[in-house]
C-alpha cells in the first residue's frame, strides 16, 4: 500500500462513486415542490439572517469594524461554509455503514466507496453556499479578490480532511452506536474552538498555538485570506494543514481497510 | 489450479462472536487481549467442494444451516474464519432482491445503480435498459418511482437488472420464488439459459426446481457437509431427513 492506493480505488469504482453520488443528490429535494432552489434558500436565509443580527442587535466586534457589517456577515458565512461541512460528515459517518447494511450484506458492495459519495455530497451543497457567498461578495464590493482563483490549491487538502474523518468515524461507528451519540456532543464545541464568530488574530497570542492544532480552524482562515482578504495564507501554515489533513487521510484508510471485512459481521 | 474450476472452496469454516450483553463488545476491543467476552458460535465447519465451469450446483439446508453465509462467504462479502476460497470469474449475487434499491428513485434510476453495484459501466447498463425493462416486464412504471411499484414487481426488476449483469457466475439465495406464476417461469427459463454457458449456485428449498435444474447438490446440516452428489440422490436423503427434527438450534452450551 502506497499514498496512491486510496486514489487507485476510488478511480476503480468511480462508475460506482458516481451512480450513488447522482442518487444521493437527486433524492434530496425529489418530492418538494421547489426543489433545488431549497439549496441556495437554506444559504440565502442563513447570510441574511447574520447580517440583520450584527448590523442592528448585536453590532459588529471591534476586530472586524474595518469589513463593516457586510464584511463581518461573509466572514462568519465563510467560517460557517467550512465548518457545516465539517459538521454534516461528523453526525452522518457513524451512521453510514448502518444505514447501508442491506446493499453491504447483501451485494458485493466497496463500503470504502461511501466516504467518497458522502464527501462529494456535502461537497456539492457547499459549493452552493459558496456561490451564494461570491455573489453577495461582489454584490457588496464589486469585486472578486483575483486570490480566491487559489481556492481550489486549499480545498484539495481539506477534502482530503473530511474523507480521512468519514473513514475513520464510519470504522468506529459500526463497533458501537455510541460514536453518533458522541459526534453530537462535541461537534458543537469544537464549533467554538473554531475561528467562525472571532477571528484567529482576536486571540492572544499564546493561545493561538493551540487553535492551530485544528485543522478546520486553519481551513477557516486560509480560506477567508483567500475570498475574504485577497491575500495568500503563510506558507507554513498552509504546507503543516496539508500535510497533516495529508497523513489523516491516508492512516484513515488503512485503519477502515484494515477492518473492513469485520464490519460486515458487526452491523 | 484448472482454468475450468470456477469455485473451490477448501476446509472453509466461519464463527461468528456472539455476546451475552451488548457491553461485552465494548469490553472485548479493549481488555481483548486479557480475556474472551464472547462465545465463539461455529456457523460453517470443515466445508469443500469444488465447482466447474458450467455447472449448476444447489445447496439445500434447514433455516440456519449457514446456506447463506457460505453464499456470503464465496461472494466476498465476508472473510472466512478458517480455510480458503477461490473464485475465478465474475460474480452476480442475487442473495436479496432490490437490495440498494431507493424508493424515491424511478425503476429506470435504481437499474442504473443496481448495474454500478454489480460492477457494470454505466454506458454499458444504459445500452442494456431496454433489455432489462423488457425483462422486467412493468411497462411504463420502469420510469415511476419505486415506492410506487408492489414488491413483486421491485423484486421483478431487480432480478432483471441482475440477469443483465454479463456474469460468469450466478449466486441465488431463495430469490426464485418472489414473482407470480409467469415471472417464475421466466426466472427458471432465464436459469435454465445461463446455466449452458455460465456457473450457477442457488440456494432453495423447492425441492423440484432443484432437482430439475441442478447438476449437483450440496446438503448442509449445523454447519458441516452432510450429503454431496447427484441432485435426485442428495433431495431425496434430504427430504426423508427433514420430516420430524426441529429447526437448528444454536450449538450447545450458549
Amino acid at each position: 500500500m502506497n499514498l496512491a492506493t486510496p486514489f487507485a480505488n476510488a478511480w476503480h469504482h468511480r462508475e460506482l462513486i458516481r451512480a450513488v453520488v447522482r442518487r444521493e443528490l437527486a433524492v434530496r429535494f425529489r418530492g418538494t415542490i421547489l426543489g433545488w432552489v431549497w439549496a441556495i434558500f437554506g444559504p440565502l436565509v442563513m447570510l441574511g439572517a447574520y447580517t440583520a443580527i450584527f448590523s442592528h442587535a448585536v453590532g459588529v466586534p471591534a476586530s472586524a469594524k474595518g469589513g463593516g457589517v457586510g464584511g463581518y456577515a461573509l466572514s462568519i458565512f465563510t467560517g460557517l461554509i467550512v465548518f457545516n461541512l465539517f459538521s454534516e460528515l461528523a453526525y452522518r459517518a457513524p451512521g453510514l455503514l448502518h444505514e447501508h447494511a442491506g446493499v453491504i450484506k447483501k451485494s458485493i458492495f466497496p463500503s470504502e466507496t461511501l466516504a467518497w459519495t458522502a464527501t462529494i455530497r456535502a461537497a456539492v451543497y457547499a459549493a452552493i453556499s459558496l456561490g451564494v457567498l461570491l455573489v453577495f461578495e461582489l454584490a457588496l464590493t464589486w469585486r472578486l479578490p483575483p486570490a480566491s482563483l487559489a481556492l481550489p490549491v486549499v480545498v484539495a487538502p481539506f477534502f482530503l480532511f473530511l474523507l480521512g474523518i468519514c473513514w475513520f468515524l464510519m470504522a468506529l461507528g459500526s463497533f458501537t452506536r455510541d460514536v453518533a451519540h458522541l459526534m453530537i456532543s462535541i461537534v458543537p464545541v469544537f464549533m467554538f474552538a473554531t475561528p467562525i464568530f472571532y477571528s484567529i488574530d482576536d486571540v492572544p497570542p499564546s493561545l493561538r498555538i493551540y487553535l492551530h492544532l485544528n485543522p478546520i480552524g486553519n481551513y477557516v482562515e486560509m480560506i477567508r485570506d483567500l475570498l475574504l482578504f485577497n491575500r495568500f495564507p503563510g506558507i507554513i501554515l498552509y504546507s503543516g494543514t496539508a500535510l497533516a489533513s495529508l497523513l489523516i487521510f491516508f492512516f484513515a484508510y488503512r485503519f477502515f481497510m484494515q477492518y473492513k471485512a469485520v464490519f460486515v459481521d458487526v452491523i | 489450479m484448472s482454468s475450468d474450476l470456477v469455485i473451490s472452496c477448501d476446509r472453509v469454516g466461519k464463527a461468528f462472536q456472539l455476546y451475552v450483553r451488548r457491553n461485552d463488545q465494548l469490553k472485548q476491543a479493549i481488555f481483548g487481549h486479557w480475556k474472551q467476552f464472547y462465545h465463539q458460535h461455529w456457523v460453517l465447519r470443515d466445508i469443500s467442494f469444488k465447482v466447474r465451469r458450467g455447472e449448476t450446483i444447489g445447496i439445500v439446508g434447514r433455516n440456519g444451516a449457514g446456506k447463506t453465509t457460505l453464499l456470503q462467504i464465496i461472494c466476498g462479502i465476508t472473510l472466512p474464519t478458517l480455510g480458503r476460497v477461490q473464485v475465478n470469474g465474475r460474480v452476480a449475487p442475487i442473495l436479496a432482491l432490490g437490495a440498494g434499491f431507493d424508493h424515491e428513485l424511478t425503476g429506470r434510476e435504481n437499474a442504473l445503480i443496481g448495474g454500478a453495484i454489480l460492477g457494470m459501466r454505466r454506458a454499458a447498463v444504459e445500452a442494456r435498459l431496454p433489455e432489462i425493462a423488457a425483462f422486467a416486464g412493468i411497462g411504463d412504471f420502469f420510469f415511476q418511482p419505486l415506492k410506487l411499484y408492489s414488491s413483486g414487481m421491485a423484486a421483478r426488476l431487480a432480478f432483471a437488472v441482475c440477469a443483465h449483469a454479463d456474469a460468469d457466475i450466478l449466486i441465488v439465495d431463495e430469490a426464485l420464488s418472489v414473482g407470480d406464476a409467469a415471472f417464475n417461469a421466466q426466472c427458471d427459463a432465464f436459469i435454465k439459459d445461463f446455466a449452458n454457458h455460465g456457473t450457477i449456485l442457488v440456494v432453495s428449498h423447492d425441492l423440484e426446481t432443484m432437482e430439475e435444474i441442478c447438476d449437483r447438490v450440496i446438503w448442509i446440516e449445523d454447519g458441516v457437509v452432510q450429503g454431496m452428489g447427484t441432485a435426485k440422490d442428495v433431495t431425496a436423503r434430504y427430504r426423508e431427513a427433514i420430516e420430524g427434527r426441529p429447526v437448528a438450534a444454536l450449538a450447545a452450551g450458549f
